[in-house]
């Protein structure tokens, strides 16, 4: 992995030589502070450590904007602008970001359901972005989704059997007919709803009922990593916390490598060993579920805490709340600078001109901000 | 405790389909002060919405029919009031808030124009001076260039923007009372909390009542007077926000509570669930406790009687023949 030294993070380089301190005080502050020097890591390069089942790097998926008679290309949607993440097998990552941040095109990018303008998708070894359909083809064997709205992702003309059994038919590894029906019966009781239910039509179950058909659908190919895209957000408060046991539970049983996208930031960190704060198609911050609460550094990431509501009036009405002023920027126009600036009260002249890079402050923890001073 | 301005007595909405009754407000009673913020929290089928339209007459006949009650503002039953009487009152007195702002506004209309309206239907200004008034109000709920942005047609505005113009509308002629039927529902986390900030601001400012309906616990603990829980068309509990969250009765407060991951707790601290799914409603027999279908204290009597709200603390109330039982999994909350 090649580290790339930055100056320190302030516009002065910090120096100890107009301190009033003696000589041996100032080099020992003066090793420390090189100790401590933030190091930035290309963004070619993978972020985290240890050996990945998924690496991306640079990924970067921009929409043309078409006008005209002729369809010229007037701009681009910058939907997913350079974002790079590991995730290792076993591990969740988390990716919670408001609408429009683009945090289900990275989704689609991994799936190959669209074509990335820039970067590079590794799974286990092998180059998503350059595969062929062939190959493709039998990637999506191993790699599944699920997406968030059940009533509109099954098809209402067939049968619960027929719905989950489709994938292993297409790619020949259904059996004979017997064995059909013992696995999507197997697969129907491993996400908790009862076997007899194979002959039924989706709209005979509710909301609920039709994700856990969703996720037999997604285990029946036998993957080994489901992209998970806003799975609970339609569903009731009751039913969610089934859900997110259900795939917590699976994700043991079966060792699966999850990313579960989200909007709310508690769900999405109750699942995930990781989470990566996505805002206007970049990541803005990138570590552990506990480390993002204890300590968010990025002021996006501290706002989003702030905002989301904890069901607890004594700590609820304690908590000092930051208000956002404004709405997200438009994705086809992103601020110059950083993407955050318009919004953010630290915001200074080298946030509207720079782009912050996004840097590993030590522990893991990575995030894109001028104002966050290196090994905090 | 300030003046009652809002009594409902033993509301019954019934909707009638299919041969099937389902009773979405099934003898509901409670009342709404001064000022007061109540909060009404319900899963998908509950009837929360219901009861909420049946406030201002808004339920759709066919198949919906209020079956019995009182629903008393400032002593007068809006049930028997001529529609004339009640247009007087719906949009001035007592205004709504719906679900979705991008369907629940006029296209075809500027927004300056939809929130004049009212105005000048209720307050009888001037064309000029119900447009001027609009500035003002887009003003007050923070929308930049008030003065451009009343020109624009709600697809021009962002989601967060419309909402906080039908604030503006609802808040236009100083209600007494405002309902606000999922106000944030749609809406992302941070301008989710602008808007309720919002809203609460101007609950404060001009003492207006408000009935706040919404599926997400987190959002009512910051800011309601009043929590009441409703499942299966029925109160079963209600309470003070420290009363539900803190020291909920009813087995399915208590599991509500548990289901909801906690951001300020460890990642380890568990998430419990309710086992089962929110019960047709048509399902339901009368005599029965609706949750004792997934409910693990649930016994004969249960499903033979229909538990009544009872006192369990000062302004505290719960529906259930065994929250005695409760005892231990409520001392175990955080």
């Amino acid at each position: 992995m090649s580290k790339v030294r930055i100056q320190p993070r302030s516009d002065k380089p910090v120096t100890t030589a107009d301190l009033p301190i003696d000589n041996k005080m100032k080099e020992m502050l003066d090793q420390r502070i090189q100790q401590q020097e933030p190091v930035r890591h290309d963004l070619d390069q993978p972020v985290m450590r240890n050996l990945p089942l998924l690496t991306v790097s640079g990924l970067k998926m921009h929409f043309p904007v078409r006008k005209g008679l002729f369809g010229r290309q007037v701009g681009s949607v910058k939907a997913v602008d350079g974002v790079s993440f590991q995730i290792k097998k076993g591990e969740t990552l988390g990716i919670v970001g408001e609408s429009g941040s683009g945090k289900s095109t990275v989704g689609n990018c991994i799936m190959r359901n669209c074509q990335p303008t820039a970067g590079k998708i590794n799974y286990n070894g092998r180059e998503i972005t350059a595969m062929t359909k062939a190959e493709l083809r039998q990637l999506r064997q191993e790699l599944q989704m699920i997406t968030q709205n059940p009533y509109a992702s099954l098809n209402p003309r067939m049968t619960v059997h027929e719905i989950i059994m489709e994938g292993p038919q297409i790619h020949h590894t259904a059996g004979d007919e017997a064995q059909q029906l013992e696995t999507s019966a197997q697969m129907l009781e491993l996400v908790g709803l009862n076997p007899s239910f194979s002959n039924r039509y989706p709209h005979e179950f509710s909301g609920g009922q039709r994700q856990r058909i969703s996720i037999a659908r997604a285990l029946a190919m036998n993957p080994a990593f489901i992209v998970c895209d806003e799975i609970v957000s339609a569903l009731d408060v009751s039913i969610q916390a089934q859900i997110v046991g259900l795939m917590m539970k699976l994700q043991e049983e079966l060792g699966l490598t999850y990313i579960f996208i989200g909007h709310d930031l508690s769900v999405v960190r109750h699942l995930s060993n990781n989470v990566a704060v996505m805002y206007l198609g970049k990541l803005m911050e990138l570590t552990s579920s506990d480390e993002l609460y204890e300590h968010p550094l990025h002021p996006y990431t501290q706002a989003l805490i702030s905002a989301a509501p904890i069901p607890n009036p004594t700590v609820d009405r304690a908590r000092e709340r930051i208000l956002l002023r404004g709405d997200l920027p438009s994705p086809i126009n992103p601020p110059k600078g950083c993407n955050f600036c318009t919004r953010c009260k630290y915001a200074n002249q080298r946030c509207r001109e720079e782009d912050p890079p996004f840097i590993d402050v030590g522990n893991n923890h990575f995030v894109a901000c001028h104002q966050v001073k290196g090994g905090a | 405790m300030a003046e009652t301005i809002l009594e409902i007595q033993h509301l019954k909405t019934y909707f009638y389909n299919n041969g099937k009754e389902l009773r979405a407000s099934d003898d509901l009673s409670y009342e709404v002060h001064k000022g007061e913020c109540v909060a009404i929290i319900g899963e998908s089928g509950s009837g929360k919405t219901v009861e909420a339209l049946s406030i201002l007459r808004l339920i759709p006949y066919p198949p919906g029919l209020i079956m019995g009650g009182r629903i008393l503002f400032h002593g007068q039953d809006l049930l028997a009031m001529s529609d004339e009487e009640l247009k007087q009152i719906r949009g001035s007195k007592i205004s709504m808030i719906f679900q979705e702002a991008s369907t629940a506004l006029n296209p075809v209309m500027t927004i300056g124009k939809q929130i004049a309206e009212s105005l000048r239907i209720h307050k009888g200004m001037k064309k000029k001076e119900a447009l001027d008034k609009a500035v003002e109000l887009l003003a007050r709920v923070d929308i930049p260039n008030p003065e451009q942005r009343v020109k624009q047609y709600p697809h021009e505005f962002s989601g967060g923007m419309q909402q906080r113009a039908m604030i503006a509308m609802a808040m236009s002629c100083s209600p007494e009372l405002l309902i606000a039927d999922e106000p944030t529902t749609a809406l992302d986390v941070t301008v989710q909390a602008q808007v309720l900030e919002q809203l609460n601001l101007l609950r404060q400012e001009s003492d207006t009542a408000l009935i706040i309906i919404t599926h997400n616990l987190g959002v009512v603990a910051r800011y309601a007077d009043t929590v009441k829980i409703m499942y299966g068309g029925k109160i079963v509990e209600s309470g003070t926000p420290y009363d539900i969250f803190e020291r909920p009765h009813h087995p399915y407060t208590i599991g509500l509570v548990r289901a909801v991951p906690r951001l300020d707790l460890p990642r380890s601290h568990g998430l419990h669930t309710i086992p089962g799914e929110p019960p047709d409603m048509s399902q339901i027999p009368e005599n029965s406790c609706a949750f004792a279908g997934r409910c693990k204290y649930a016994g004969e009597r249960c499903r033979t009687a229909r538990p009544a709200l009872e006192p369990v603390g000062e302004g505290h109330f719960c529906a259930c023949f065994h929250m005695d039982q409760t005892k231990e999994e409520r001392e175990a909350l955080v």
